[in-house]
């Protein structure tokens, strides 16, 4: 896949990916980037995620605090806020209704 | 210096793009010379000199009304008060002399036998005396319009006035009067002389109070202390 | 570059980008536990420190960069009384402003702003009280500090003569001067045929033309529309940089958040009281 093509899409979307990770469960910055990466959106790397957590904390989006995990160092957690899932879901629809069409144009094409 | 010839220059520029009230310097002493020239010439001369006094000391007068606001902050910006009442002055008789010369011209071809030396004197009273008196008035009065009505005035006793009685020579241009008939009627040279000294010193008189009313309005204030940068 | 020299050279970046040190050390620490957790090479899972640093502060919300700590006094006006006939207009009011400082002057129609600026200028005397002035002192008042019948560039060369420029280096600094107000000021246009926030631009640009250490502005943005209000509030964000300070009456509240100082002159008050708490913690 295009490498610069991908991160320009990435960009529009990394934050609603982490909102709807966060989801179900709190994370950490290094489980997230995992996560992420199993679900098969590709490697991010840490330059990237934490500026992205940043900001969703900064809007109120998400809270974050630093706790001791079942194993290892103290880690900063995030949890999801209300705000969040109303973010979340309306990112949800705007992104389906943006998709669609696009995905529309471009099996048109392919197949004329 | 180079801070006085640029305040003069800047009045002269304003002076001369304001084209309607330069039109109406002209126009004043023009009507005050024709209105009476069928009659007798000396009379027209007369009416002629004041009107240039009347326009110049106007001009002056509005100059400094225009430029209120923006002295003080040229004293902040490195200005002396000399350098503005000064420059100002310099340039107001600059442009006085320039109005004055077409009519000294209109003289010299329309009305024959005069001191015509005389008539330049006369101006030059008139230009002189009216400059520093249009500041003068500008900056003791805050409005245009009193000052105006107030030059008015001052014109009107001049004009009205009995050259020969004793409070005639407290008027401002009473020197242009004198050196007028001197040079209209042929009288002794005693005219010319008291007429001239009249002149120069209303004029140095003018400047020395000009120069008071500025410094004590752009004066230091006492209660700021300024320190050097250090 | 190993992670703590890594680690090391970003912490010092936020410091430089006036990131809290607060957040700095909880982002440091994430970044560290991060490399922990999963290894690789910093420069390759952060980037350059610099850069990572600036993505930070930016995500913050930081403010801009800019000198933190104010500088030396440059205005201090004390027990500042002024009577006109039986009415007090002020009474012992008070300012200090250093280098790099902007101070806002407030209070109800007729509370006597225009008047302390006057005084702090020099204009007026006041019954009681002093000012002391440590460097050049600009003033730019309401209204009416411009000539009809001259030129913005005549303008210039009268201010600049007054410093001791040349002509053409006035008009060069007063047209640079006039470009940082989003304005360029045209060479054949008479005053009085600009408009009234074009006329204040000129006004403005005046004032700043003669670079002065204390810069004194009476409600200087009349007429101005929104984008030049905001040039306005930007530039003298960076004349404040540059270490002047800056004295602004006014009477619109909302910009407060990027003073430094307020002067109440709402008869109650007459207090200095702090602002700049909307400068994320600029003291």
């Amino acid at each position: 896949m295009d490498i610069e093509r991908r991160g320009q899409w990435l960009r529009g979307v990394l934050d609603l990916c982490v909102l709807g990770l966060l989801r179900d469960r709190e994370s950490y910055g290094y489980q997230l980037a995992q996560a992420l990466d199993t679900a098969g959106i590709g490697p991010i790397q840490g330059g990237t995620l934490y500026p992205v957590l940043l900001r969703l904390q900064r809007t109120g989006l998400v809270t974050a605090q630093w706790r001791e995990g079942t194993a290892g160092p103290a880690r900063k957690y995030y949890q999801i806020t209300d705000l969040g899932r109303a973010a979340l879901r309306q990112g949800g629809r705007d992104w389906a209704a943006f998709v669609t069409p696009v995905t529309g144009l471009l099996t048109e094409r392919a197949e004329r | 210096m180079n801070r006085m010839v640029t305040v003069a220059e800047m009045t002269l520029r304003e002076l001369l793009r304001r084209r309607g009230v330069l039109a109406l310097m002209l126009l004043l002493p023009l009507t005050f010379y024709l209105i009476r020239r069928d009659a007798y010439v000396g009379q027209s001369v007369r009416s002629l000199l004041l009107g240039i006094s009347w326009a110049v000391s106007t001009a002056a007068l509005f100059a400094t009304s225009a430029a209120r606001e923006l002295e003080p902050r040229l004293r902040l910006a490195g200005y002396r008060p000399h350098h503005l009442y000064l420059g100002r002055m310099f340039g107001l008789w600059v442009a006085g002399l320039v109005i004055a010369l077409p009519f000294f011209l209109l003289i010299a071809f329309d009305a024959p036998d005069l001191r015509y030396g005389g008539v330049a004197v006369a101006m030059l009273c008139c230009v002189a005396v009216a400059a520093p008196l249009g500041i003068l008035i500008g900056a003791l009065l805050p409005r245009e319009l009193e000052g105006t009505l107030l030059l008015l005035t001052i014109v009107t006793v001049q004009m009205l006035i009995d050259p020969a009685g004793a409070g005639a020579k407290l008027t401002p241009f009473w020197s242009s009067r004198e050196i007028a008939t001197w040079a209209v009627d042929h009288t002794d040279d005693g005219y010319l002389a008291r007429g001239s000294l009249h002149g120069l010193a209303v004029t140095v008189g003018m400047v020395v109070v000009v120069a008071a009313v500025f410094s004590l309005r752009l004066r230091r204030r006492r209660h700021l202390r300024h320190l050097p940068l250090g | 570059m190993n992670p703590d020299e890594w680690l090391r050279a970003f912490a010092a970046e936020l410091h430089h980008r006036r990131v809290r040190p607060d957040d700095a050390r909880h982002v440091v620490a994430e970044a560290a536990t991060h490399l922990r957790d999963g290894g690789g090479d910093p420069a390759v899972v952060f980037g350059p420190p610099g850069r990572y640093a600036a993505a930070i502060a930016e995500s913050i919300g930081a403010p801009p960069p800019a000198p933190a700590a104010p500088g030396p006094v440059r205005l201090q006006a004390r027990g500042i009384t002024k009577r006109y006939g039986r009415r007090t207009v002020l009474r012992d009011a008070g300012l200090t402003v250093r280098a790099g400082q902007i101070a806002a002057i407030v209070g109800a129609n007729g509370c006597g702003k225009s008047t302390f600026l006057r005084i702090c200028a020099g204009l007026i005397s006041p019954d009681e009280g002093e000012v002391t002035v440590t460097g050049r002192l600009g003033y730019c008042p309401q209204q009416g500090g411009t000539s009809d019948f001259l030129l913005p560039d005549e303008h210039f060369v009268l201010v600049g003569t007054g410093q001791g420029l040349a002509r053409g280096q006035a008009r060069r600094a007063g047209r640079a001067a006039a470009r940082q107000l989003g304005w360029d000021a045209p060479g054949d246009v008479l005053t009085r045929h600009l408009s009234g926030g074009t006329r204040q631009k000129l006004n403005l640009t005046m004032s700043t033309l003669a670079e002065p250490d204390v810069l004194l502005l009476d409600e200087p943005y009349q007429g101005f529309d929104r984008g030049t209000y905001v040039d306005f509030w930007e530039q003298l964000g960076r004349l404040r940089d540059a270490g002047r300070a800056i004295v602004v009456v006014t009477h619109l509240l909302n910009q407060l958040d990027r003073v430094d100082a307020v002067l109440d002159l709402t008869p109650a008050g007459g207090t200095v009281r702090d602002g700049g708490a909307g400068w994320g913690g600029r003291a």
